[in-house]
């Protein structure tokens, strides 16, 4: 939102998060020793790969419903990855896609990624599928494709909604490995209930560093963190000032009796929504 | 689940290890005759309205007649077991109250406008079999159709209300006609000269809202709002869409077939003073001795059973379990 | 002023971008901007791949730059037409182009739909010219999209011809049509899809949920109160039993409330924090074009 109407600081710490973001890009580069923690979900990719290779059936990949955005190419990142290993065991995959511009962006991925390998002669164009816009219709097409298709291990990554629990279960109807993180708080439940394995919240986004270890992108997780515990501080600020306000009293200028603090006159809320300031100013 | 192992199972692990087809047909049973025994018995099941289902009955119930509303109705019918009673008792409400809305989608979701459309036809047969006044497509609300881009449209709206806005709808005996002549839209200027701005969704679509719109502060009655976005949410988007409620980016939020229920249960019996938990003097005459307890109802008896049923089966298994663990030395 | 000829708030409703519908002045802008996007598309496809890639990244950080810039700059009050300094023209600027950047992001995400059509038809053209497994759902498959586009064609033909204001329930073939396909099937293949989710839950949760740990009970308990708190029957008994005792506190519906204020939104919050922050980092990473994963790699 507009910062004249929000306030300076939401604007500053904004750009702080930038900064911090864009400062360990830079210091990471040229370095490759920063630590990650391990994540038991991309631990399993390799497994996963390796059980559909023994068993011959195909490892199907799918993005989220969304948008061409952050979520659908940071899954696809990830896809890349999958493919990569799968394409290196012959092992077929399946890409099932329910937006046409995720779909275009998949299919450059996929061939650039078969392309780099080598394996140039592996790559089914089909493999990378655009099945419906209508989440149930594309969500019973996919089921459909798990089922006929019997994949052996199934990577649901990205922006799911209703449809994550249709795909979960039905893959674990057939016994498939399922690795699975969806950036909506709401679906991750469900996911965890069905799966075996899932990325929970940011993990989704430290997967690419994790797996690459590209110095850009282990050092925008260190940038990360220090966002994170920019928050932190933030949210522990908040807490204090509030604590020292919670028993200031002072006199109703209406009914000229002692009071507490509204919620609108302490200090943080005032910060965050200057324009309380302003209709008083306007009155 | 179902295994050929002609070993005899225990109790135990027959508790835990129900076959998928029986667990669905017990739903099937239970749901089914659940459903009948509403519709053939017309039951009314206590309700107790949360805080987010009273604040948001309190803004529509607040705002002056003739407003404008405007509802983005991003769902399908898929949905229709929680959205549609929500949606449903948003367009009694609305009508009963002679306020004006236009009705679009802005989640790309070509079957929205179409099924918005079918449920306002479906209210006006009911409305005109009651001997009300039949709520007049052009005059007394538009179908702004689809808007396939949500986040650029709303930005686009904010910026400038009248240029986002480039869509045709019918008036009574006339050609498709440039909305902005509609009465339901010719006083809007700005995004601020909406009434309300309400989202109907089944999805995350509120988060592109409260990222991309803001209203100035206004007072309707005793009801004084922060913000004029309020939300009517399936079941599932309630505890992310609740975080924007407890933090007053929204006004009101109706969450699921439970909150469907709660707005029926306040245009039947209002809130009376000390009832709401954000406006406690606050007086809310209902819609006594009309028609208000309708689709959320219906289903409510169904909410109950098979959530008993969902409880009742974790119960079975962590039995089961720990009757077989018992058995066999705790190494099950 | 009237900047890359948009329009202003006082200047007439079309200019450069739009155009009165049905008008051969829209038809010839249509032509001529379709023209353009064509011949953009294959210059770009015989660019050599070192000038694509800088070009790409340009692209992307044009159109990030214009969303940011429209979201931080600084707003200019409507009121104010005369004598604006720098900032606020530029305000001005980026509140009309943002109708028409509005416009190109809707034309283009509905002619992407294209791309994906071209898709399906490939993937199951080849399924039934090559006679392979379950051919016959293929044919299925193209024989309701002709249907669907025919029927919702036109009928939204005959709706726009039609002078009465009641369409949704007017008869006709076209609308009886489009009527059993959409709300008869569609809609109806919709919902039962999504009602699967009732019978994936209750499956999902009946093998899943058992109290294995401190942590597993903590959470069945939780789910089990939040569960009941949706059931109003359970509620009204709970409550009226708990009555005032311990301050009322008792009452599964203040339970529930502490569960739902006190433990899930916090916690839903902390996740969307670390969402917020990494989507914030993965935006920041595509907009400067640093990100060397798949699509850079």
């Amino acid at each position: 939102m507009q910062w004249k109407d929000t306030g300076w600081i939401q604007m500053v710490f904004l750009l702080g998060m930038i900064f911090m973001i864009l400062l360990n890009i830079k210091r990471a580069k040229g370095t490759k020793e920063l630590y990650i923690r391990r994540i038991a979900g991309l631990n399993a990719i390799d497994e996963a790969i390796g059980r559909s290779t023994e068993m011959g059936k195909p490892v199907l990949m799918v993005p989220g419903i969304g948008d061409l955005n952050a979520i659908s190419i940071q899954a696809l990142n990830i896809f890349a990855y999958v493919t990569r290993t799968a394409a290196r065991f012959a092992n077929p995959i399946r890409i099932c896609i329910a937006n046409p511009a995720v779909y275009t962006v998949a299919q450059e991925i996929i061939s650039d990624v078969y392309q780099k390998e080598g394996l140039g002669d592996r790559y089914d164009p089909d493999s990378v599928r655009f099945v419906s816009d209508r989440q149930f219709a594309f969500a019973a097409g996919v089921s459909g494709i798990i089922h006929r298709e019997q994949t052996a291990a199934t990577f649901f990554l990205g922006e799911f909604f209703a449809e994550s629990l249709i795909f979960a279960e039905t893959a674990n109807s057939i016994g498939a490995i399922q690795v699975a993180s969806s950036t909506e708080t709401t679906q991750t439940p469900f996911f965890i209930a069905a799966c075996d394995y899932v990325l929970i919240g940011d993990e989704f986004y430290a997967a690419s560093a994790y797996l690459s270890r590209e110095p850009v992108l282990v050092g925008s997780l260190v940038g990360q963190d220090w966002c994170k515990i920019a928050v932190i501080g933030l949210i522990i600020g908040g807490f204090i000032t509030n604590s020292i306000e919670q028993p200031k009293m002072l006199k109703d200028e209406e009914s000229g009796k002692m009071r507490y603090l509204k919620r609108e006159e302490r200090l943080i809320y005032r910060i965050f929504h200057p324009e309380v300031d302003q209709e008083k100013e306007a009155k | 689940m179902a295994t050929n192992d002609p070993t005899p199972r225990s109790f135990g692990q027959r508790l835990q290890s129900l076959s998928r087809q029986t667990v669905y047909l017990i739903l099937i049973i239970v749901v089914s005759a659940s459903v009948l025994i509403s519709k053939f018995m017309g039951l009314t099941l206590p309700n107790k309205p949360g805080a987010g289902s009273q604040d948001f009955f309190a803004a529509i119930m607040a705002i002056p007649e003739g407003s404008t509303v405007f509802i983005q109705s991003d769902v399908t019918n898929s949905t229709r077991g929680e959205s549609a009673g929500q949606f449903e008792a948003l367009l009694r409400i609305l009508m009963r109250r002679n306020i004006k809305f236009a009705v679009f989608c802005a989640s790309g979701e070509p079957q929205a406008p179409q099924v918005a459309i079918d449920v306002i036809a479906r209210i006006n047969a009911q409305r005109i079999a009651n001997g009300e006044r039949a709520y007049e497509r052009w005059n007394d609300w538009v179908s702004l159709g689809l808007f396939p881009d949500g986040r650029a449209t709303a930005k686009a709206m904010m910026a400038n209300l009248r240029t986002a806005i480039d869509k045709k709808d019918t008036p009574p005996g006339k050609p498709p006609t440039d909305v902005w002549q509609s009465p339901v839209m010719e006083k809007l200027k700005v995004i601020d000269d909406i009434g309300l701005y309400i989202l109907v969704t089944a999805s995350k679509t509120s988060d592109i809202l409260v990222e991309r719109l803001k209203f100035a502060p206004v007072t309707y009655g005793d009801v004084p709002l922060r913000t004029k976005l309020g939300c009517m949410v399936t079941g599932v988007m309630g505890p992310e869409t609740n975080n924007y409620y407890r933090s007053s980016q929204i006004f009101g939020v109706v969450i699921g077939l439970n909150g469907a229920v709660e707005i029926e249960h306040l245009m039947e019996n209002g809130i009376k003073p000390g009832q709401s938990e954000t406006y406690r003097s606050l007086s809310i005459e209902g819609f006594k001795g009309m028609q208000n307890y309708a689709r959320g109802m219906a289903y409510y008896l169904a909410l109950h059973t098979a959530m008993g049923l969902l409880i009742v089966l974790v119960i079975m298994g962590n039995v089961g379990m720990w009757l077989t663990r018992r058995q066999t030395g705790g190494g099950a | 002023m009237n900047w890359l000829f948009l329009a202003q708030a006082e200047t007439p409703e079309y200019n450069f971008w739009n155009g009165a519908p049905g008008s051969p002045a829209l038809l010839t802008k249509v032509v001529i901007a379709l023209l353009v996007g064509i011949g953009i598309m294959i210059a770009l496809m015989f660019a050599p791949t070192r000038l694509r890639r800088p070009l790409v990244a340009l692209a992307t950080f044009v159109a990030g730059g214009f969303w940011m810039a429209s979201t931080f700059w600084p707003t200019a009050p409507d009121a104010v037409t005369e004598g604006r300094n720098a900032s606020e023209k530029v305000a001005i600027f980026l509140k009309d182009v943002t109708s028409v950047v509005a416009d190109f992001s809707n034309v283009l995400t509905a002619f992407l739909l294209g791309l994906g059509i071209y898709s399906i038809v490939s993937v199951h053209g080849k399924r039934i010219l090559k006679r392979q497994q379950d051919w016959s759902f293929s044919v299925v498959l193209f024989a309701s999209i002709v249907l669907m586009a025919i029927f919702g064609y036109a009928d939204w033909m005959d709706e726009q011809n039609r002078t009465a204001a009641v369409t949704a329930l007017s008869p006709g073939f076209w609308n009886r049509g489009r009527d059993l396909l959409f709300d008869g099937m569609l809609q109806n293949m919709d919902a039962a899809m999504f009602s699967l989710i009732a019978f994936f839950i209750l499956s999902a949760a009946y093998r899943a949920f058992r109290i294995r740990s401190v942590e597993s009970t903590i959470l069945l308990s939780t789910a089990l109160i939040v569960m009941l708190s949706l059931m109003g029957v359970v509620v009204s008994a709970w409550d009226g039993l708990a009555g005032d005792f311990a301050g009322g506190n008792l009452k599964l519906s203040e339970i529930s409330k502490f569960i739902n204020s006190n433990l899930q939104t916090p916690g839903i919050q902390a996740v969307k924090f670390g969402l917020g922050i990494a989507t914030l980092a993965m935006a920041m990473r595509i907009w400067l074009s640093l990100e060397r994963g798949g699509l850079n790699s």
